[in-house]
């Protein structure tokens, strides 16, 4: 018979993942994080709850962090002068966007809007500072596993320059 | 439509928050006591935290951490405090001894014979009229040794002073270890309230204020430090000169903690040193006869004003600047506004607070600007 007593005080042995590690183990910033350096940047974590239509950011507002999705979906976009949504990319669960914010408070190059009922995980820099200054090793994990996102992106896109010139070239 | 509805709105939030102040102006006189603790401990968490932080890290474990810096500091303070009351009751047993045996109307009769003989003749003819000033003098005295001897009434409502601080420290001393130890999920749970659209902002704000109010404090206790080593070394060296001051580390200590209030606390600082000084000296012709150059300096006082003025200047000028910075930028006038606001709201306590609220103050009004000039980006 499982006796309630006992449970509680055997609840810290299981160590069972939460659905937040689970979801931030899905991201690259994140990589061959231990359980214990899970748990950690747990903390630091913010769960928001956005409704549909309900902006997460707008064009050049001043960036804090980055943003992962728990569950629903998000609309990366930038509107023109006339008021045309120009979509860049609907992003859904596991998904993360707004990572360069955690290096620089240079307004957002576009808008997040939530399309749906949607919950997200909030990484900001402020947490980002006082993590580097509290355990510099796994802010500095961080910030590596962030520069390897960034050179990727940053190649993918030379990539695409490339192909592009090529292309007006002949 | 809409206009109707916005004036709507507004007149809804006037109104909500004329009677949220009401309603704080009503229940301040009974949570005023537990809000100031709670600012108390959440100040020395902001100094205490990076050493909890360093702990835990090394150490695994936050708890531990925490005790260890807990019983470090109540350890200091208590063998501070300690040591100060036996060496201090020390210190007032051979003063009262020296009291005893010490003729004071004799001295008062050599002190008004050596003034009448240096005043002019008009003078003492009109205002010292013979006798008079020595049986007023005399019976000055008379009242301050009945004063004394009615040390019972005046211990009884110290100790009822010293219980209620003793309170007041041990509250503190528990609110301080609750925040340090969930510090951080504190803060998240803080921050939790704040709509979405405010978020990020509000984020900012935060750590915006926690840098400013840690950067201030860590630089405070760092010059105030400064100021109680460079004032033992300074009172060590008019002992050296024959000065023959004691408790020079407490003076030290407390020249040092007082350097915390800003403008008000050097002054303070010194009123022990003069006080060790009298003490000390009384009956020491050459205490009292002593010149600093060509000054007539008696027991050394105008020595110690000296000295803490320069240490002053020395942290002014060299330690302070390098130390605390710009981290509060507050121009001198509004820290001296902030002084004096802090001092008639709370007295010496405001004092201390004041010039962090100031900063905090400057922080969320620079923010409030920011997010005003930017309403259109949230």
């Amino acid at each position: 018979m499982k006796s309630a007593y006992w449970e509680n005080i055997f609840k810290d042995w299981r160590k069972e993942e939460s659905a937040t590690v689970l979801t931030l183990k899905q991201v690259p910033i994140f990589r061959d994080f231990s359980n214990r350096e899970f748990r950690e940047i747990e903390k630091l974590i913010h769960q928001r709850i956005y409704k549909p239509e309900e902006y997460v950011f707008k064009l050049k507002a001043p960036g804090e962090g980055l943003y992962i999705i728990l569950s629903g979906k998000v609309e990366i976009f930038a509107e023109d002068a006339r008021g045309d949504r120009n979509v860049f990319a609907v992003l859904g669960e596991g998904d993360f966007f707004g990572e360069m914010s955690l290096l620089d408070a240079e307004p957002r190059s576009a808008a997040a809007m939530a399309i749906e009922h949607t919950t997200l995980l909030g990484f900001f820099r402020p947490d980002l500072m006082s993590l580097l200054a509290r355990n510099p090793d796994l802010g500095n994990k961080i910030l590596l596993n962030l520069a390897k996102v960034i050179v990727e992106r940053l190649r993918h896109t030379n990539i695409l320059l490339t192909q592009s010139q090529e292309k007006a070239d002949g | 439509m809409d206009k109707q509805v916005d004036s709507w709105t507004q007149f809804y939030r006037l109104v909500v928050g004329l009677l949220m102040l009401g309603a704080v102006y009503v229940i301040w006189p009974y949570v005023s006591s537990v809000v100031i603790m709670l600012v108390f401990a959440f100040l020395f968490t902001t100094v205490l935290l990076p050493s909890v932080d360093l702990l835990e890290r090394k150490m695994g474990k936050r708890v531990l951490g925490v005790l260890i810096i807990t019983i470090a500091v109540t350890g200091g303070i208590g063998i501070f405090i300690g040591s100060f009351i036996s060496q201090f009751a020390g210190q007032a047993k051979n003063f009262i001894d020296q009291v005893s045996n010490y003729n004071f109307e004799e001295m008062i009769k050599n002190l008004v014979a050596r003034l009448t003989d240096k005043l002019p003749e008009f003078i003492t003819a009109n205002l010292i009229q013979g006798e008079g000033l020595t049986s007023k003098l005399t019976d000055f005295i008379s009242n301050i040794t009945s004063y004394f001897q009615n040390l019972l009434s005046v211990a009884t409502s110290l100790a009822g002073s010293i219980g209620g601080f003793l309170f007041n420290a041990i509250m503190v001393l528990i609110f301080t270890i609750i925040i340090l130890q969930n510090y951080h999920n504190f803060k998240r749970s803080m921050v939790k309230f704040i709509p979405n659209k405010y978020f990020e902002v509000g984020l900012r704000l935060t750590f915006n204020i926690e840098r400013q109010v840690s950067n201030y404090l860590r630089g405070q206790f760092m010059a105030a430090a400064s100021v109680g080593l460079m004032s033992i070394i300074g009172l060590l060296i008019l002992n050296a000169f024959g000065a023959n001051l004691t408790l020079v580390v407490f003076i030290g200590i407390i020249a040092g903690l007082a350097n915390l209030i800003p403008l008000v606390g050097p002054f303070v600082g010194m009123v022990p040193a003069i006080l060790i000084a009298i003490m000390n000296n009384l009956g020491n012709q050459a205490a009292i006869t002593h010149t600093l150059i060509v000054i007539p300096s008696p027991f050394y006082i105008l020595d110690i004003i000296l000295m803490f003025i320069i240490v002053q200047q020395l942290d002014n000028n060299l330690v302070t600047p390098k130390l605390v910075g710009e981290s509060v930028g507050l121009h001198p006038l509004m820290v001296m506004i902030a002084l004096l606001v802090g001092g008639t709201l709370l007295g010496p306590m405001g004092m201390l607070l004041a010039v962090p609220a100031a900063g905090i103050i400057k922080v969320i009004a620079q923010e409030i600007s920011f997010v005003s000039r930017n309403a259109h980006l949230l």
